[in-house]
């Protein structure tokens, strides 16, 4: 079985936290680095990290860059990243927006963040068909 | 020399036959031999009529000479046949010839061939026979010659036709038998003789008379004929009858009385006639409906009467017809005056008109009163310029409608996005701490519960803000005439403790004394963009300057500070609402405090925009209309 490697950019610490052990969890994925907002993982990015993630899952609303910002930069810098959007909007022109600026896909966030299972098996099936598995 | 007549005879150029008592040729000399192609041997002893026209006529040849003898000459003119058989026109003379005694003792005959003298004749005859023919035949001129006393010499057919005489009733009658009593009693057919006689010809129209007595209308021409020695021998008259043609013109007179009339009747458009002068000549029922003058009242003035004062003051009525001279035609609209004095929107034309030889013989005018058209189109252009006006506002607050609409979908996007999240969060803590109690997992509890308040305590600020932001939009502005100094102040004093804390210095340079506005949301908007500039700085002592100056008409206030500065691609960033580009624990914020400006700006019709420079600040600009 495949895993994936992963960078996760949210601002909110607690969600944060339960979003990464979900992922952990799962075993699908390896999590390359967690983010604050768009500014720390573009840093990162650009400090030459020994490893380049294959995926990118970024919130949308954050203080500095935000989803949109990282969608729109990836594109260009590094365009072998896909990104994936998250939010806990779940209205439909949000996702229009995010595919629209070059997100592979888009994900509503679980009603609670102690419920992240569901959303990671989700996110690991989308995986696979964007890249591969 | 010796002249004898026997050699007279011979040489004569003439020809000459001597004939004895019963007419019987005894000799010829050469001359007549020449003619005839006889020679006196071939006709010794013949009669005379032997060399004749071919045809031995003794009776009439008796009666010749008898004749001769009794008138002692006599001449004949006729064909006679030479020996080779051609014809010539001979004339002969007989001359009877008595001895001393008084006895007959023959004839003298002189012999002329006059055969080209007679062939001219005979042209001569035969043309003016063809003229003759040609002028009598024709019918429709009456042509006619008169001797030098006006008596009628010819006749033809047209002169029949047209004056009603036979040719016997009228030959030898004087012409003037074709003249009404009227023009007689003038003297008029002498007169006309006369005139005629001197300048070579006479011609006029006028009435003359039939045979019936019935008139008809003639055009004349009298022709004074001279002969070669300039003598006045007689006139030719040629005469037409128009009465056909008058005819037509009185048929055209009744359609110019037609036209005439009805140009007169026409009341929708004034239409009348000036002399060259500019003088009315004519008028119709139009021109008197629309200016309300009668015919009698303005025939033979001027047409200005019709002009307003500071027209006829500038020359215009004079101009109009000099532009219609020059170019045939002058067009314009303006104001007329009636007879009341009352004034009118006319639309005129002023034609030049010309007679047939081409000379100007005056003008023709034709005037519509447009008033009621011009105040039905100003009704009309004032309407559509209300109609343009509710159009305008229509779009103005079409426009307000969408901004409202998209400040709506902003605000589901905010209730959505930014409201839900810290309810999700109060929302997973409550189950963590759910979680924890089932495991029993007690020291837990507290940290949750915290967050737990926190979030709920985040949520309650978001929902201020946002009641906030939204009213500014909503309560109606109140303008009124604010000191800039005070605006500002105001907003300083709210920042009081702020300021105290980081010991900020606040300059103010405002160059504009008044601006008209919304107090609370204009000292709102100063005292936001202060509290940024007081709070985005590296803990440097925050340097803060207000400047106002007028800017084309508007008022330009700038808030400029020493802090952070913000990278390009935020500048516009920074004014959407909850749009925050620090986290809380680096700068504390809400993200609602710049929204806030450019709604308060943007209510006043104003712009806002940041501009910030890499180590030297930012700077905030606002541009108002004055009023």
């Amino acid at each position: 079985m495949r895993t994936f490697r992963l960078a996760i950019v949210e601002n909110d610490e607690d969600e944060r936290f339960f979003m990464s052990e979900a992922f952990r969890a799962s075993g699908e994925f390896e999590i390359l680095g967690e983010f604050g907002n768009g500014d720390q993982l573009t840093e990162w990015l650009h400090e030459s990290p020994r490893e380049l993630p294959e995926l990118v899952l970024s919130d949308l609303n954050m203080p500095g860059k935000n989803g949109y910002d990282i969608i729109d930069e990836l594109k260009t810098t590094y365009p072998d990243i896909a990104v994936f959007a998250t939010s806990t909007s779940s209205v439909v022109s949000t996702r229009e927006k995010c595919m629209r600026a070059g997100a592979k896909d888009f994900i509503a966030k679980p009603d609670i963040f102690i419920a992240y299972d569901s959303f990671v098996a989700e996110f690991y099936q989308l995986a696979c068909q964007c890249l591969g598995g | 020399m010796h002249l004898n007549s026997d050699l007279i005879f011979r040489s004569l150029a003439e020809g000459i036959f001597l004939l004895d008592e019963t007419g019987r040729i005894t000799t010829c000399n050469p001359a007549a031999s020449a003619i005839t192609g006889y020679d006196a041997t071939e006709i010794e002893a013949k009669p005379f009529y032997a060399i004749g026209e071919g045809q031995d006529d003794p009776i009439k040849y008796r009666y010749e000479l008898d004749q001769a003898l009794k008138k002692k000459k006599f001449v004949v003119e006729g064909w006679k046949m030479r020996k080779d058989h051609t014809r010539y026109w001979a004339e002969t003379s007989y001359s009877p010839v008595f001895d001393e005694s008084g006895h007959l003792t023959g004839y003298c005959v002189l012999l002329r061939d006059i055969n080209e003298q007679k062939k001219r004749e005979f042209d001569l005859l035969e043309s003016e026979e063809r003229y003759r023919l040609m002028v009598e035949a024709i019918r429709d001129y009456s042509i006619f010659m008169l001797d030098p006393d006006g008596n009628v010499m010819t006749w033809n057919d047209g002169g029949t036709f047209i004056h009603g005489y036979s040719e016997s009733e009228i030959l030898g009658k004087h012409f003037s038998v074709f003249y009404l009593s009227a023009d007689l009693i003038d003297e008029k057919p002498k007169k006309k003789l006369q005139i005629a006689s001197e300048s070579g010809s006479y011609r006029e129209e006028g009435w003359r008379v039939k045979k019936g007595g019935s008139l008809f209308w003639a055009s004349v021409v009298l022709t004074a004929l001279f002969n070669d020695r300039n003598m006045l021998i007689g006139y030719s008259k040629v005469t037409r009858d128009l009465t056909h043609r008058l005819k037509d013109e009185e048929i055209l007179r009744q359609s110019e009385a037609r036209y005439r009339s009805l140009v007169e009747q026409v009341g929708d458009y004034g239409i009348f006639m000036l002399d060259t002068k500019g003088r009315i000549i004519s008028w119709n029922e139009g021109a008197r409906r629309i200016k309300g003058y009668s015919a009698e009242d303005v025939i033979g003035k001027y047409f200005s009467i019709f002009y307003p004062e500071e027209d006829i003051l500038n020359g215009k009525p004079a101009w109009e017809l000099k532009v219609a001279r020059s170019t045939g035609k002058y067009e314009e609209e303006g104001w007329r005056l009636r007879k009341d004095g009352s004034r009118f929107w006319a639309s005129i034309v002023i034609t030049a008109v010309y007679d047939t030889e081409s000379r100007l013989s005056g003008f023709s005018k034709v005037t519509r009163d447009l008033t009621e058209r011009k105040m039905s189109e100003q009704a009309l252009q004032e309407s559509s310029d209300k109609y343009r006006q509710l159009a305008e506002e229509l779009s103005v607050t079409n426009g307000e409608l969408s901004s409202v609409n998209r400040e709506l979908e902003q605000f589901t996007a905010i209730v959505s996005h930014d409201l839900k999240e810290p309810v999700r969060t109060v929302r997973s803590f409550l189950h963590l701490m759910d979680q924890h109690l089932d495991q029993q997992k007690f020291d837990l509890l507290k940290a949750s519960i915290g967050k737990g308040i926190l979030a709920a305590q985040r949520m309650h600020d978001l929902i201020d803000n946002l009641l906030h932001y939204s009213q500014i939009s909503k309560i109606g502005l109140e303008r009124q005439k604010l000191k800039v100094a005070n605006v500002i102040g105001e907003a300083i004093q709210n920042l009081n403790d702020a300021i105290e804390q980081s010991g900020a210095h606040i300059r103010v340079d405002s160059d504009v004394p008044f601006i008209y506005g919304d107090r609370v949301q204009l000292v709102q908007l100063f005292q936001n963009l202060l509290a940024n500039a007081l709070k985005f700085t590296n803990g440097s002592t925050p340097e803060v300057q207000v400047k106002s100056w007028m800017e084309d008409g508007s008022v330009r206030f700038v808030v400029h500070d020493n802090g952070i500065g913000i990278s390009p691609q935020n500048l516009e960033k920074i004014f959407e609402i909850f749009r925050r580009l620090h986290f809380s624990d680096q700068y504390q914020g809400n993200g609602v405090g710049l929204a806030v400006c450019k709604k308060v700006v943007e209510r006043h019709r104003g712009k806002i925009w940041a501009e910030s420079v890499q180590g030297n600040g930012a700077s905030f600009h606002i541009v108002l209309p004055k009023i």
